[in-house]
């Protein structure tokens, strides 16, 4: 099977899709209530798409295409209001959180779809411990070229986009002591980490085409990578975020990536070379456990310092991107929070170190997702 | 010689014997029904069937009378539990539900009654079963939903139908026997005593739910010594009642939906109280077939049947009528419909209240309820399951 031809699209343009935990209002679990979530929303009139996921107690919403960061929050915000009014309607709690604090993985249902039975097929308990819920960012790409440009220039990011997006240090009832334990569930997948090293997309199609022969994938679904392009859109897509506990942080996020890929696309400040990988499963790693007390390795320099302080040096060589786009106010206000070491993770483990039950801390992911607050 | 050091012969050993075997053969069982894929409760059933006057006849009605007091204590239990996963916040966004509920109870009520009457049990009698064909099982379906760990939409409209169904029927048949046997002599006790079977549980729940949520500030619910609170205060509240000649079952029902509504929290069931509450309800499935004899089952069995037809069918009917506007699929509304099918020991218990109260009324009521019983405490538990296991709501037994 050849890869399909890079469609275009207008350039910095932006999708996003959050998955979503489906759990019960009465003991906070996971519960099999995606079905019928889907089909009170399917009569609803909202931006984006709702979408099964792999199993029964998780769902993806995703906007539509937008131009920027306040129409993403525009749509998230639709969204999450519809999905709180029918959640409501069938008793049912709606909540952020890369992964579910004490649900057991052996308990999950795979969703009745042919290609859902596929995967748990091939991937056996793999696939219900995928149970994993994480935010994706799609970017579009004036052509295929420029997709790889900026998939490899993005890939420096990646530590930031997790210590600003964890929220998962607690898996299957304890507390693991990453920030962001989800991405681990993510490692297990043979064909995850990063896209291979090339530059053009006549390479890419040749590598696609290398691997596709072999058997091991027929599309480019099966790669699992953290940053992998989408032909179909022409878009690449970044997938290595938890979903934030909040629509509002979510959007920040997006807007983050979206002055990120103006920066990288206009000014060109990077040469890509291979050896940029040899630090990056270190520092990926190094965000994961420690957020954003992690140490960054910079791939040309070698020099070392914290996420925390690379994120606030990034924000000053996108200001005036972000300024074009229009979301200088909101990075302004992230900003505050990596000053103050704040994220999702941070706000789960204060509660639950103040001595609440993991129950009562979904309750209260819940509240705050389907209350729409503030980041 | 002093004989009173060596046992005498044959040894006295008593009533407690006896019980000890029941108890362990009723627990077998239902490990026998889960190995062969059924719930364990129809096990448990079957067991008390075959220990009651219709086989061994190792209990019978006397004893359910001298431990009635473990069975109401243990429904008061299941119902306290049951009460606080009836989420009244979730009633009041949708109220489809309620309407579902009222729709499913006002159409098995009406259809029991029209078919009894029209073989002529007698309008006294059709009205009691009516009353009681509405109720569903709340110790089968916890029992049920527990084994499988099933949650979803199914199972929170099933436990919350089964609440509403068990105060629905226990305010019903004893309104309705109050009118039949003219205790409401004159318009005052007409009205006041409704008034009275209806306020009276609402405030001892009241009650019963303000003592516990500040109980709860003073020891943890997970301690052992908050499980000797939860059950003190079960006790009293029976006791209470009791004294008061109010329906006892139906104020810790209530004091649980108050305690959800009023503290939101999860408040999970402590490991303890689960590990009391399934030896309490298998002692309780011990002695259920203490009111089932030969000769009530064969007197009861036609109309028992006929009985237990109409009200599957409404229930059936009931439950895809207004499952659908309140955001269930037809497949999940029939499967809800299926899931309210059992009728188990309070459904006895009803009756036998009666029996006490009117000895010639309650013989010509209890065979039939005893037939009921008999086919939907056995069967009742198996459509239970099989409704959530094809719903896939359960967490726990085949996974797919």
């Amino acid at each position: 099977m050849s890869l399909e031809t890079f469609a275009s699209s207008r350039a910095l343009s932006l999708g996003v899709e959050l998955e979503m935990q489906l759990v019960s209002t009465h003991d906070y679990d996971l519960a099999a209530s995606a079905e019928d979530l889907l089909r009170v929303m399917a009569r609803k009139d909202v931006p984006g798409d709702v979408k099964p996921e792999m199993t029964c107690s998780m769902i993806e919403v995703s906007t539509g295409i937008c131009n920027d960061y306040a129409q993403v929050a525009e749509e998230l915000e639709a969204l999450r209001a519809a999905l709180t009014a029918a959640a409501r309607k069938l008793n049912i709690g709606i909540c952020g959180g890369g992964t579910h604090a004490f649900q057991d993985w052996s308990e999950r249902r795979i969703f009745d779809k042919p290609r859902f039975h596929y995967l748990s097929d091939l991937y056996g308990y793999l696939a219900k411990q995928f149970t994993v819920f994480g935010q994706h960012v799609h970017i579009g790409c004036p052509g295929p070229d420029a997709a790889l440009y900026l998939l490899h220039g993005m890939s420096r990011y990646i530590p930031h986009l997790i210590a600003l997006s964890a929220s998962s240090p607690y898996v299957q009832g304890k507390d693991t002591g990453f920030e962001s334990a989800r991405l681990n569930s993510v490692f297990a997948f043979p064909l995850s980490g990063r896209a291979p090293f090339v530059e053009s997309w006549s390479e890419f199609e040749a590598y696609f085409a290398k691997m596709s022969d072999t058997g091991v994938v027929q599309s480019m679904k099966d790669f699992y990578w953290d940053i992998r392009p989408k032909p179909e859109y022409g878009t690449i897509e970044v997938r290595v975020m938890d979903t934030p506990l909040t629509v509002s942080r979510a959007a920040a996020i997006a807007a983050y990536i979206q002055a990120i890929a103006r920066y990288l696309m206009i000014e060109r400040p990077i040469r890509l070379s291979e050896d940029d990988y040899l630090v990056y499963t270190f520092n990926r790693f190094q965000a994961c456990r420690f957020g954003f007390a992690g140490a960054y390795v910079h791939p040309e320099t070698h020099e070392q310092r914290s996420v925390a302080d690379e994120i606030e040096a990034s924000f000053a060589r996108i200001e005036q991107h972000a300024i074009e786009l229009g979301c200088d106010e909101v990075l302004g206000e992230l900003l505050k929070q990596v000053r103050e070491r704040r994220n999702d993770t941070a706000w789960l483990r204060e509660r639950h170190g103040a001595g609440m039950s993991l129950p009562e801390l979904v309750m209260d992911q819940c509240a705050r997702w389907m209350g729409g607050g503030a980041m | 010689m002093d004989q009173l050091i060596w046992p005498a012969w044959p040894l006295p050993l008593g009533a407690l014997l006896p019980v000890a075997v029941a108890l362990v053969l009723t627990a077998l069982a239902g490990e026998a029904g889960r190995r062969i894929g059924l719930p364990r409760v129809s096990g448990y059933a079957l067991a008390g069937i075959v220990l009651g006057p219709l086989a061994l006849g190792w209990f019978d009605t006397n004893d359910l009378a001298s431990y009635r007091l473990v069975v109401d204590f243990t429904i008061a239990l299941i119902l306290f539990e049951l009460g606080i996963r009836l989420d009244l916040r979730w009633l009041v966004t949708n109220r489809w539900v309620v309407a579902a509920s009222a729709g499913e109870m006002a159409l098995t009520f009406v259809l029991t009654y029209g078919a009894l009457s029209l073989v002529g049990t007698g309008t006294d009698v059709a009205l009691a079963v009516a009353a009681i064909a509405v109720g569903t099982s709340p110790v089968i379906l916890t029992h049920v939903t527990d084994e499988l760990r099933a949650a979803g939409p199914t199972t929170d409209r099933l436990l919350a139908l089964c609440a509403l169904n068990v105060a629905v029927s226990l305010i019903l048949l004893k309104l309705l026997v109050g009118v039949l046997h003219s205790v409401h002599a004159g318009w005052q006790l007409a009205l006041l005593h409704p008034l009275y079977l209806l306020l009276g549980p609402l405030l001892a729940g009241a009650l019963i739910a303000a003592a516990y949520l500040g109980l709860r500030r003073l020891v943890d619910p997970n301690s052992e010594q908050g499980l000797a609170a939860l059950i003190a205060l079960l006790l009293a509240a029976i006791a209470l009642l009791s004294a008061l000649r109010l329906p006892t079952l139906l104020a810790p029902l209530i004091a649980g939906a108050f305690i959800k509504w009023y503290d939101p929290r999860p408040h999970l069931w402590p490991q303890q109280i689960g590990t009391v509450g399934g030896v309490l309800v298998i002692v309780t499935f011990m002695l259920s077939g203490a009111a089932v004899s030969a000769g009530e089952l064969f007197a009861g069995a036609g109309v028992g049947l006929l009985a237990v037809l109409v009200r599957a069918l409404a229930k059936l009917g009931g439950a895809m009528a207004f499952g659908p506007v309140s955001g269930l699929d037809l497949r999940k509304s029939l499967a809800l419909g299926v899931g309210l099918m059992p009728l188990s020991i309070l459904a006895l218990l009803q009756a036998e209240d009666v029996r006490l109260l009117y000895p010639e009324f309650g013989d010509r009521l209890l065979p039939i309820v005893v037939a009921m019983v008999v086919v939907l405490g056995l069967l009742g538990p198996i459509a239970t399951r099989r409704a959530l296991v094809r719903v896939r709501e359960h967490r726990r037994g085949d996974q797919s």
